[in-house]
């Protein structure tokens, strides 16, 4: 839709673009010449100026030491000498009427007062621009020495021409270049806007042509070809745990459907009809377990959750948690254990960390078996990092399964049968991330050792905060998600 | 007691009044934000439910900060889609003091309006709960049913007491996760049920009358009846 008025704007903006650089050069050029120019004149001005004081000067010596004759004589023999064309010289006495000289008459275009001027003199029937200086000797004799400057006016006329040529080679090249530069550009442009839409149009496997000249539309085809990648890659997780979704929500809704369906077909007694009807609430009860499960990794995946964090004790919190799931551990005859290294602050969220950790000891105790040993530990690293680990004594997970079992709704082999959604892992890893930290899973031979490893965070950067506000207002007000029928 | 339900959803309004009416409650309802808003202001509830997203222009939170600036202090349910804490934090803090994420289980909604009436009754400061003859006194941290003492962890007796100041009420799993634990997650297993197994082996095991009930489909009561 907006193809034109791009195209248009692009086309504006180069020629914009060169138009600029032409004038620019432009106005470069003469800003050069000026002065050049200025310099040559003076200077030029300047010596000839000298040049004639020095010629009258030396007449005027002869004059001095052999009066009129001799220097009637002395310009007669520089006359007879066939002193270069552009030079004038001659001698007149009071009245103007020529003694000596190479002018046939005093030219009548030079004033009256001595002084250096600029006139144009008839020199052989050609009017001629000349400068000339005018002195008087004693006795009222009239001294002119002059230069015909017109030999110069075509070298002024060559720089002025030049100077001309020079901007017209520079706009024609400015004008030149700026089609060429165009015409390359907008070949890249047209080849990235192909390429974009192409993506646009569904296709994501499509990447931005790169010359590795590593010039400035190089690097934006770089940086645009790695925000494909982060963008195929999500789309790609989208579409995994969509799937996920669809597989997960469909079995108890499939199993809703039926149950309701036959129900209605069948129309059973009332008190298998409320059999059946407790069974629907669980059914819809799993779907909503799993839809909560979902929420809340979806807003620790925004990282909205991070401006609730507060000053945790990490010891503190892991006991708890332990100490919550202890009967759990009793009933199923596992021994939980607890081995604490006393108070380790971390910022965080408190709720978060609490259901990561629960989540990691809930799944130990399903694999720790009969007379099991689960140990939680908290520690703080040499690294500066805290980690919370949870081992158990089960059958552990096989190398090749561990980095799928942290993926939305994986469930490993030995799991299915076991109670649970297959989002457990994925959250605690989903937590992690969230405190800048990772969720790594090792053997513990035999069995898992599960370590959750954040980092403490914000208490190093400043601005602690306390735990008064977000929280103890939610503990006062059940603020927290909830969940419905345990 | 005296409900407002405000609602626009016709079949949850349905099912919420007829559910509550056969709880023996009076369930008064409005289906807009402008009539809930005039109900609220006008007449005497015990607790008002309110849903937060209604049609004329008047939405829950407008409605209970209304509320609030006029001085009424009506317990505050609110019943909401919106399930983010940002959402939840927002609602509270415009004055409602419970919040409920749809879908919801009737037994949760009960409990939790018997819980708010019970609050906004104010317990005040007793020192001794007695139900039945279970008797547990909050200053020494001791309990006692009939002559004999019964010892207690700290985290028991912590439920202990949360049962007792709601005792005749039903309390659901996650009221007992949120008030004694202070744990806002959903634990997976049924860790709150070992808990109270692990309670009632301890205060009715040697009892000809227990105490503490499950309440199918919705939690626990504490009730000498």
């Amino acid at each position: 839709m907006n193809k034109f008025t791009s195209s248009t704007t692009f086309r504006s903006t180069t020629f914009a673009l060169s138009f600029g650089y032409i004038v620019f050069g432009i106005v470069a050029l003469v800003l050069f010449a000026a002065p050049l120019w200025y310099a040559w004149d003076v200077t030029v001005e300047d010596g000839r100026a000298e040049i004639l004081h020095a010629d009258t000067q030396r007449l005027a010596d002869v004059f001095h030491r052999e009066g009129a004759i001799g220097l009637k004589t002395f310009i007669d023999a520089r006359v007879g000498m066939q002193l270069p064309a552009e030079r004038i010289l001659l001698l007149a006495d009071s009245s103007l009427h020529r003694i000596s000289g190479n002018l046939p008459v005093w030219p009548r275009t030079v004033p009256a007062q001595p002084g250096l001027y600029t006139v144009i003199l008839d020199l052989g029937g050609v009017p001629t621009q000349s400068v000339v200086m005018r002195t008087v000797l004693p006795g009222g004799y009239n001294l002119l020495v002059g230069r015909d400057v017109a030999k110069f006016a075509p070298l002024t006329r060559h720089f002025w021409t030049g100077l001309g040529g020079a901007v017209v080679v520079l706009s024609i090249a400015g004008v030149l270049g700026g089609v060429l530069i165009r015409r390359a550009i907008l070949a890249r442009i047209h080849s990235i806007r192909q390429t974009v839409l192409a993506i646009v149009q569904g296709d994501l496997s499509h990447r931005l042509p790169s010359r590795s000249s590593g010039d400035e539309l190089d690097t934006l085809s770089h940086t645009i070809n790695g925000m494909l990648d982060q963008i195929e890659q999500l789309i790609n997780g989208i579409r995994n745990v969509s799937n996920s979704i669809a597989h997960d929500l469909r079995t108890p809704l499939a199993e809703l459907r039926s149950r309701l369906e036959e129900l209605s077909l069948t129309r059973p007694n009332t008190e298998e009809t409320f059999a059946e009807i407790d069974g629907a609430v669980a059914d819809v009860d799993r779907v909503i377990r799993i839809f909560n499960a979902l929420l809340r990794l979806a807003e620790i995946d925004t990282g909205m959750r991070r401006s609730g964090f507060v000053q945790v004790n990490a010891n503190e919190l892991a006991a708890e948690v332990v100490e919550f799931y202890s009967p759990a551990a009793e009933v199923k005859d596992v021994r939980l254990s607890f081995n604490s290294n006393g108070p380790i602050l971390v910022s965080g969220d408190p709720t978060l960390l609490a259901q990561a950790v629960g989540n990691l000891i809930d799944n130990a105790l399903k694999y720790a078996g009969e007379q099991g040993l689960v140990t939680v530990e908290v520690q703080h690293r040499a690294d500066n990092l805290v980690e919370i680990s949870v081992a158990d004594g089960g059958p552990g997970i096989p190398d090749t399964e561990k980095p799928k079992v942290t993926q939305r709704f994986y469930r490993g082999d030995t799991s299915r049968g076991t109670p649970g959604v297959g989002l457990g892992l994925s959250l605690v890893q989903a937590v992690a991330k969230l405190h800048g930290g990772t969720l790594e899973l090792t053997d513990n031979n035999p069995g898992l050792r599960a370590r959750m490893v954040i980092e403490p965070g914000a208490l190093v950067s400043g601005r602690p905060r306390i735990v008064t506000g977000p929280k103890s207002e939610s503990s006062q007000t059940k603020s927290e998600p909830k969940t419905v029928a345990l | 007691m005296k409900l407002l339900l405000v609602e626009d959803n016709e079949r949850v309004t349905r099912f919420v009044v007829k559910g509550l009416q056969e709880a023996g409650h009076t369930v008064d309802n409005a289906d807009n934000g402008r009539e809930g808003m005039f109900l609220a202001a006008s007449e005497p509830y015990d607790v008002i439910i309110m849903d937060r997203m209604l049609p004329g222009q008047v939405d829950g939170l407008s409605i209970i900060e209304t509320l609030r600036k006029s001085g009424n202090r009506t317990p505050i349910l609110i019943l909401s889609a919106l399930s983010d804490v940002d959402e939840r934090i927002k609602g509270l803090k415009s004055g409602g003091d419970d919040y409920l994420t749809k879908p919801f289980a009737f037994g949760e909604l009960l409990a939790r309006l018997d819980a708010l009436s019970r609050r906004s009754q104010g317990s005040g400061t007793q020192t001794v709960l007695e139900v039945g003859d279970l008797r547990i006194d909050l200053l020494s941290r001791k309990a006692v049913r009939g002559e004999r003492s019964i010892a207690l962890q700290p985290r028991e007796f912590k439920l202990l007491e949360y049962l007792m100041r709601h005792a005749g009420q039903v309390v659901t799993r996650t009221m007992l996760l949120e008030n004694v634990w202070d744990y806002h997650f959903d634990p997976q297993t049924n860790v709150v049920d070992v808990h109270i197994s692990k309670l009632r082996q301890k205060i009715d095991a040697d009892f000809e009358r227990p105490l503490l009930r499950t309440v199918r489909n919705a939690g626990y009561m504490l009730t000498s009846e």
